[in-house]
C-alpha cells in the first residue's frame, strides 16, 4: 500500500522534462505590453506590402468569380465525367485547414494541454476564415449561384423543400453549424482580452469600440465562473464538431458508389487528414508571426515543436488510410475497384497519385528528427509539402475517381482552366487578408488564457495540471 | 454620484494575497463578496460561497431539444408534408436524418452556452456597473487582483469595509458610489436595443428582398425571363425586314415531298417504281385512287367520271393504248407534276401513295386488257 | 478482507468447473460450428482487453501523461491477459476449416474468393496470427515487463525507452489489430470487406481496455488500495470512456450508415443478416447499452468521477462490448440468436478464468509504478 511508503520522487531525464511555457521572465503586465500593444500602434511596412499582394490576389479571385457568374460554370474545366474538380477540392481543403484551429482550441483544452493557451486565439482565427474561404465554393459552384439560397429549408412558393436525404445539406448544414460555432468560441475568448484594451486604450473612439465590442466585461468572479463553464461546454461540443464536420464532407463521397469513394474508412481519414493540412498551416503562420511580431518568448520553439509531432502523428494515421485503401483494392476483388487504385499510381494522373504519397508520407518523416522539427527551413518544406500534399489527395480523391469510373465510354480526361487557378489564388488570397487584418486590429495571443498558466498565476498548491 | 456607497474594493498584488484575505474578510459579514481578476482563479468560486453554475443543465436541455426539433423537422417535410422517395430512400430514413440532428443538437446547445452565459447568467452586455468607471479596472484586466464588499440590500457601511480589507492585506482600497441612474433596465437602453433589432430587421427584409426579389431578375442573372430567341408574332432585329417570322428559304422540301427526281416527263420514265406489287400497296392505290382519281379518270379508270360533266375538260382515258404504253415513272410524273388540266396532285398524295396509286392503274389497265395468260394463270392457281 | 477475496476465488473456480464442463459437452453435442463461434467470442473478448489495455499504457508513453502514472500499473496487469490468450488464440484456429469460407476447397469456386485463395488459406492465416501474437507479446514484455522491473531498480531510463518504443508499438498495434479484424471477425464473411473495421475494433478494444481499467481502480480503491488517487483522476478515466463511447458509437454508425445509403448488395448483406428477425432486438439493444446508456450515464459533469456510476458503467461498456462480438460473429450461425447452455458454459469459463488471471495479476509488482520518477507528480494531478 503506497500511502505508507514515502512518494518516490526521482530524476527526471532531460529528454522527458516538459519546456518551459514561456521563455524568459513574463508576467501578466509585460504579456499585456507586449501583446496588446500591437493594435494600438501603427503596423510595420511589411504588413502593407503583405497586405497589397493578399489585396491584390483577392481581386484576382474576386475578377473570376465574377466572370464566372456572367459567363457560367463552362469557364471552368469541369465537364462530363469529371463533374467535381477544383471547386470541391478547394472546398475540402479550406474546411479540412479549419480543424487544426478547433482542435488547438477545443481538444487540448480537454486534455488540459497549457502549452495550447499560447496558439489557441491565432488557431481558432485561422479556422474561421479557412470555412470563410470554403464556403465560397459551394456558394459559386452552382449554375445559378443568385438562386443558393434554395439550399435553405425555408417555406416557399414552389412547395418545395431541400432534399434531406442528401449528404450535400448536411454538408450546408455542418459547415454552417461550424462557422456559427467558432466564431461563437473565438468572441467569447476575445471578451476579456478586447477589455483589457479598452483599459488601456487613450484614444476615445477606440474605448467607445472596445467598450461596445467587450460587453462591458469586468473580470467578476462570478463571471468568470459562468464564463469558465460555457468554455467548457463549448469545447466540448466543438470538439464533436471537428469530428462531425469532415465527417460529413466525406460523406459527399463515401455515400456514392464511385468506385474510390465508397469507402468505409472515409470518415476518419478525412478527419486525421484535415488536421494534417490545418496543423501545417498552423505551423507555417505562426513561424511568420513569431519572428514578425517578436513574440517567441510565447509562441516558443517547444510549441513548434510538439506541434510537429502532431503533423508526424497524422502523416502515420494518413499512411495507415492510404495502405488500408491499397490493401481494400486488392481484398475487395473487385475490378473497378482495383483499376480506380491503378489509375493512382499510374496512368494520366499517376504523377499526382505519387506527388500526394510523397509530400504526405515520405516528406513528413523527416519530423522523427528533432533537428528537423526545430529547424525553421525543415519545417516550413514540410508544412509546404503537406499542404501541397493535401491539396493534391483531394485532387487524386476526385479527379482520379471522376474520370474513369464503371463505363469506358464516359471516360474523359479533366483540364483545369485558368479560372479554377485564379479563384483558388483569390481564396488564398482572402485567407492572408483576414489573417493580416486579424493580426492589425485583435490580439494574435489570447492574454487573459495565458495569464492564467505563467508561473505564479494560480494560488499555489504545487499542483500539476497535466 | 450619490451618496450610498456601492461596493469598496481591495486591489491585491497576488492571486495568493487575495485567496488568502477571502475567508478574513467573508467571516465579517460585511455584504456580498465578488472578486475582479484577470483570469480566472482555481478554488475562488468556493472561497467565495457561490453557487455552481446552472449552465450544465441548461445547455444539456437545449441540446437534446435541437435533437427532437431537427428530427421532428426533417420528419415532418420528408414524410408527411411532401414524401418523396429520393435514391430508393423511402420518405422516413432516419439514417440520414442523423447527421443534421447532431448538428443542430450542437447548434442549439452552442447558443445556449454562449448566448444564456452572456444574457442570462452574467447579464451581459451591460455598461453602467460602477467598476467599469473606477480606478481600479485598468489593474484588473491587467495584473491586479480585486476583493470587492458589496451593498446587499442593506447599506455597506464603507469604514468598516475599507478597514478589513486593508487588514486583509489589500495594496490598494477604493469605494464605489452608487449610480444615479436605475443599474440595469435603463428606458435609454431598452430604447437603443429595441432600436437596434427593429433596425436589424428592416436591414434583413431589405436584404432578403434584394436577394430574393430583386437581384434574381438582374442581368446577368436575368432568370431566363429575357431570352435571345425568337418568339411567333415579335419583331427581330436579326432580319432585314425587322419581322420575326420569315417565309422559308426559297426551294424548301417538305416533309414527304422530295424533288421528282426529273425535269420532264421523258426523264421521268427512267424512275423505277420502288414499291413491291403486294396486297397492302394494292389496297393503298385502289384507295387513293377511288378519292382523288376516280372522279375524273372513272372507276375503271375509262375518263368517265362523276365530275366529268361538270368540269368542262375531258379527263383521259386510262385503258388508251396511248397510256398503256406510258413507263410507270411517266404516270408519276403526271400525278406529281399536273398536265394540262390535270392539276398537280403532290400536296394531296405522298410519295408512297403516288407510287402505289401507279401500281394500281397498271392493274386497272391488265384487268380491262386480259389476255389468255392471265386467265391461265388465274386458272392454274 | 482476504476471506471476501478467498470466497470470490473459490467462486470463480467453481464457475470455470461448471464452464469447463459445458464446454467439453457443447463440442461432442452442439455441433462444431457453434462450438467454435463460442470459442471465438471469448478468444477476441480477451484480445481485445489486453491489447486495448496495452495500448492505453503505450498511449501514456507516447504523450508523456502524467496524471495517469498513479493508475498506470492496472492497465498494465490487464493487459497481461495477452498471455493466456496466446495458447487460447492457437487452440482457435481450430475454428478455421470449420467457421472460415474462404479455407475451404469450395472457396476455389467463388471468384472472389479465388482471388485472394492464398491470403485466406489456412497457412498464411495462421502465419499472420501467430506474427500477432507473438509482437503481442513482444510489446507486453517492453512496456510491463520493464514497468515491473522499474519497480526494483527505480531506474528513469525505463521511461526513456518506452517513450522510444511508443510510437513503434502504435504502428505494430494498427497491424496487428486490422489484421485481427480482417482475418479472425470479418473473415467469417470473406466476401464482404469494410475498411474502416480495423479502426472499430480498435475502438471497441480501446474502450474494452479503459472500463476495466476502470473497474479494477474502483475496485481496488474499494479495498482500501490505491490511496492517492482522487476524484481528479478518477474523472479523466470517466471522460474517456464517454469521449470514447461516442468515437466508438460514430464509427460503428458511419460504417452502417454508408452501407445502408449505397444500398449495394455485396455490402448490405452483412447488415441485413443482423437487421432480419429476432437480431433486430440484438442490434438494438447493442445500440442502447453500447451507445444511449453510457452517453446519458457519463454526460453530466459530476457523474464522471464518482465511483460507483463508474463502477456501474465500466461493467455495462464490458458487457456491451461481449455483445459486440456476439453481434459480430453469431450471425452466421443462422438467422436465429444462438443463446443457451452452450454460451453460458463458455461464459462462465472463460469469466471466471479471466477474472481469476486478473485478480491474480493484481497482486503483480506494487499497486503503483513506485518506481516511476513522475509518480509524485501525477498524484498532484488537480483538474
Amino acid at each position: 500500500m503506497n500511502s505508507e511508503a514515502a512518494v518516490f520522487r526521482g530524476v527526471i531525464p532531460e529528454s522527458l522534462m516538459d519546456p518551459p511555457l514561456t521563455v524568459g521572465h513574463v508576467s501578466p503586465g509585460s504579456l499585456d505590453d507586449q501583446v496588446l500593444a500591437f493594435p494600438e500602434r501603427r503596423p510595420p511596412a511589411q504588413w502593407y506590402i503583405g497586405l497589397a499582394i493578399t489585396l491584390s490576389a483577392l481581386a484576382t479571385g474576386l475578377g473570376f468569380i465574377g466572370y464566372t457568374f456572367y459567363t457560367g460554370i463552362g469557364a471552368w474545366g469541369n465537364n462530363s465525367p469529371v463533374f467535381w474538380a477544383f471547386d470541391i477540392i478547394n472546398f475540402v481543403f479550406w474546411v479540412g485547414i479549419g480543424h487544426a484551429g478547433t482542435l488547438i482550441s477545443a481538444i487540448l483544452f480537454l486534455f488540459r494541454k497549457r502549452w495550447r493557451n499560447a496558439i489557441a486565439r491565432f488557431a481558432e482565427a485561422m479556422t474561421i476564415f479557412a470555412v470563410m474561404c470554403a464556403v465560397i465554393f459551394p456558394l459559386i459552384h452552382v449554375g445559378r449561384p443568385w438562386l443558393v439560397y434554395w439550399l435553405f429549408p425555408y417555406p416557399n412558393q414552389r412547395a418545395l423543400w431541400s432534399n434531406f436525404r442528401s449528404p450535400l445539406l448536411w454538408d450546408v448544414f455542418a459547415v454552417n453549424t461550424y462557422f456559427a460555432v467558432s466564431a461563437m468560441f473565438w468572441y467569447l475568448g476575445l471578451i476579456p482580452d478586447i477589455a483589457s484594451m479598452r483599459d488601456r486604450t487613450t484614444s476615445k473612439f477606440r474605448k467607445v469600440l472596445y467598450t461596445a465590442l467587450s460587453l462591458g466585461w469586468r473580470g467578476a468572479a462570478s463571471h468568470w465562473q459562468h464564463f469558465e463553464k460555457a468554455y467548457l461546454l463549448l469545447a466540448g461540443l466543438a470538439t464533436g464538431l471537428v469530428l462531425s464536420v469532415h465527417s460529413v464532407v466525406s460523406f459527399d463521397f463515401a455515400t456514392s458508389v464511385v468506385p474510390g469513394w465508397h469507402m468505409t474508412i472515409f470518415p476518419p481519414y478525412f478527419v486525421a487528414g484535415a488536421i494534417f493540412a490545418g496543423f501545417s498551416m498552423v505551423v507555417m503562420v505562426l513561424v511568420v508571426v513569431r519572428e514578425s511580431m517578436q513574440l517567441k518568448n510565447l509562441i516558443t520553439m517547444a510549441h513548434l515543436d510538439v506541434m510537429n509531432k502532431v503533423i508526424l502523428g497524422m502523416s502515420c494515421i494518413m499512411a495507415y488510410s492510404y495502405g488500408m485503401e491499397g490493401f481494400t483494392a486488392w481484398y475487395s476483388q473487385n475490378e473497378y475497384l482495383q483499376h480506380g487504385f491503378m489509375n493512382i499510381i499510374s496512368g494520366t494522373y499517376g504523377w499526382a497519385g505519387w506527388l500526394t504519397i510523397t509530400c504526405n508520407i515520405f516528406v513528413p518523416q523527416l519530423l522523427w528528427l528533432k533537428t528537423c522539427r526545430t529547424s525553421y527551413f525543415w519545417m516550413i518544406l514540410v508544412a509546404v509539402c503537406v499542404t501541397v500534399g493535401m491539396w493534391f489527395e483531394r485532387f487524386v480523391i476526385i479527379v482520379i475517381s471522376l474520370h474513369q469510373d464503371y463505363l469506358p465510354s464516359s471516360w474523359h480526361i479533366y483540364k483545369p482552366t485558368m479560372v479554377d487557378f485564379g479563384i483558388l489564388l483569390g481564396t488564398f488570397g482572402l485567407f492572408f487578408t483576414l489573417v493580416l487584418l486579424f493580426a492589425r486590429v485583435l490580439p494574435v495571443i489570447a492574454t487573459s488564457e495565458v495569464k492564467a498558466i505563467l508561473p505564479g498565476a494560480q494560488p499555489g498548491h504545487g499542483g500539476s495540471h497535466v | 454620484m450619490s451618496e450610498k456607497t456601492f461596493a469598496v474594493l481591495g486591489l491585491f498584488e497576488s492571486p495568493d494575497a487575495l485567496m488568502h484575505a477571502i475567508p478574513k474578510v467573508r467571516d465579517q459579514k460585511l455584504g456580498r463578496l465578488e472578486a475582479y481578476t484577470p483570469y480566472p482563479i482555481h478554488g475562488i468560486d468556493e472561497a467565495l460561497g457561490f453557487r455552481r453554475s446552472p449552465l450544465g443543465g441548461m445547455v444539456m436541455i437545449m441540446g437534446v431539444v435541437g435533437a427532437v426539433t431537427a428530427l421532428a423537422f426533417q420528419y415532418w417535410i420528408s414524410a408527411i408534408d411532401y414524401p418523396i422517395v429520393t435514391g430508393g430512400k423511402p420518405p422516413y430514413s432516419w439514417e440520414a436524418f442523423v447527421p443534421i440532428m447532431f448538428e443542430v443538437t450542437v447548434l442549439f446547445a452552442t447558443f445556449t452556452a454562449g448566448l444564456g452565459m452572456l444574457l442570462l447568467l452574467n447579464r451581459l452586455p451591460f455598461f453602467g456597473h460602477p467598476v467599469l468607471t473606477s480606478r481600479a479596472i485598468q489593474g484588473i484586466t491587467r495584473d491586479r487582483y480585486a476583493l470587492s464588499i458589496e451593498a446587499d440590500g442593506m447599506a455597506l457601511d464603507a469604514a468598516a469595509a475599507r478597514a478589513a480589507l486593508a487588514a486583509a492585506g489589500a495594496a490598494d482600497v477604493e469605494v464605489l458610489a452608487e449610480p444615479d441612474a436605475v443599474p440595469f433596465l435603463t428606458s435609454d437602453y431598452v430604447m437603443r436595443a429595441l432600436g437596434g433589432i427593429f433596425a436589424a430587421c428592416v436591414v434583413a427584409g431589405l436584404l432578403m428582398y434584394a436577394a430574393i426579389k430583386v437581384i434574381p431578375v438582374m442581368p446577368p442573372m436575368v432568370h431566363m425571363h429575357e431570352q435571345p430567341r425568337l418568339n411567333p408574332q415579335a419583331p427581330s432585329t436579326f432580319f432585314r425586314d425587322g419581322h420575326g417570322m420569315q417565309q422559308p428559304v426559297a426551294g424548301t422540301v417538305s416533309r414527304g415531298h422530295l424533288p421528282i427526281g426529273a425535269a420532264s416527263q421523258e426523264e421521268a420514265a427512267l424512275l423505277a417504281n420502288p414499291l413491291p406489287r403486294t396486297a397492302e400497296v394494292f389496297a393503298m392505290g385502289r384507295k387513293a385512287f377511288t378519292n382523288r382519281c376516280a372522279v375524273c379518270h372513272g372507276a375503271l379508270g375509262t375518263g368517265v367520271g362523276s365530275m366529268t360533266a361538270a368540269y368542262g375538260a375531258k379527263p383521259a382515258n386510262l385503258q388508251a393504248q396511248r397510256f398503256r404504253d406510258y413507263a410507270d415513272g411517266q404516270i408519276y410524273w403526271v400525278i406529281s407534276m399536273g398536265k394540262n388540266a390535270m392539276p398537280s396532285h403532290a400536296a394531296d398524295l405522298t410519295e408512297t401513295q403516288r407510287w402505289a396509286v401507279v401500281h394500281y392503274v397498271r392493274t386497272l389497265q391488265r384487268a380491262q386488257n386480259a389476255g389468255d395468260q392471265d386467265m391461265n394463270a388465274a386458272g392454274a392457281r | 478482507m482476504s476471506e471476501t477475496n478467498a470466497r470470490t476465488t473459490n467462486l470463480l473456480r467453481g464457475a470455470m468447473a461448471i464452464g469447463a464442463v459445458g464446454v467439453v459437452a457443447a463440442y461432442f453435442q452442439t455441433g462444431l460450428e457453434r462450438f467454435w463461434a463460442n470459442w471465438l467470442l471469448w478468444f477476441v473478448l480477451f484480445f481485445t482487453v489486453g491489447l486495448g489495455s496495452l495500448f492505453i499504457v503505450a498511449l501514456e508513453h507516447l504523450v508523456g501523461a502524467k496524471w495517469s502514472v498513479p493508475i498506470r500499473r492496472i492497465p498494465e496487469r490487464v493487459a497481461t491477459l495477452l498471455i493466456p490468450t496466446v495458447p487460447i488464440g492457437l487452440i482457435a484456429l481450430g475454428a478455421l476449416r470449420v467457421l472460415y469460407p474462404g479455407t475451404r476447397p469450395e472457396a476455389l469456386q467463388n471468384k472472389v474468393l479465388a482471388g485472394k485463395a492464398f491470403w485466406l488459406g489456412i497457412p498464411f492465416f495462421s502465419a499472420r496470427a501467430i506474427v500477432c501474437f507473438a509482437l503481442s507479446l513482444l510489446a507486453l514484455s517492453i512496456f510491463v515487463g520493464g514497468s515491473l522491473k522499474q519497480d526494483k531498480t527505480r531506474d528513469p531510463a525505463f521511461n526513456v525507452r518506452a517513450r522510444k518504443f511508443a510510437p513503434a508499438f502504435m504502428a505494430l498495434f494498427a497491424l496487428v489489430i486490422t489484421l485481427v479484424a480482417f482475418d479472425w471477425v470479418s473473415g467469417l464473411t470473406p466476401e464482404w470487406y469494410s475498411d474502416i473495421f480495423g479502426v472499430y475494433l480498435f475502438a471497441g478494444a480501446f474502450l474494452a481496455g479503459l472500463a476495466a481499467t476502470t473497474l479494477a481502480v474502483v475496485g481496488l480503491q474499494a479495498q482500501g488500495r490505491l490511496d492517492g488517487v482522487r476524484g481528479d483522476h478518477r474523472y479523466n478515466l470517466g471522460g474517456f470512456m464517454f469521449a470514447f463511447t461516442v468515437f466508438w458509437s460514430y464509427i460503428g454508425f458511419a460504417q452502417y450508415m454508408l452501407m445502408w445509403y449505397a444500398n449495394l448488395p455485396d455490402e448490405v448483406i452483412y447488415f441485413k443478416a443482423r437487421l432480419d428477425g429476432s437480431w433486430h432486438v440484438v442490434t438494438l439493444v447493442l445500440a442502447v447499452t453500447h451507445f444511449v446508456l453510457p452517453f446519458i450515464a457519463l454526460v453530466s459533469q459530476g457523474s464522471k468521477g464518482e465511483p460507483q456510476r463508474l463502477r456501474r458503467v465500466a461493467t455495462l461498456m464490458l458487457g456491451a462490448h461481449v455483445l459486440d462480438i456476439y453481434w459480430l460473429i453469431f450471425p452466421v450461425l443462422g438467422r436465429t440468436p444462438l443463446f443457451s447452455w452452450p454460451e453460458v458454459s463458455f461464459a462462465l469459463f472463460f469469466l471466471g478464468l479471466g477474472l481469476l488471471w486478473v485478480r491474480g495479476a493484481m497482486e503483480k509488482g506494487e499497486d503503483m509504478p513506485v518506481g516511476d520518477p513522475f509518480l509524485a507528480e501525477g498524484l498532484e494531478f488537480r483538474l
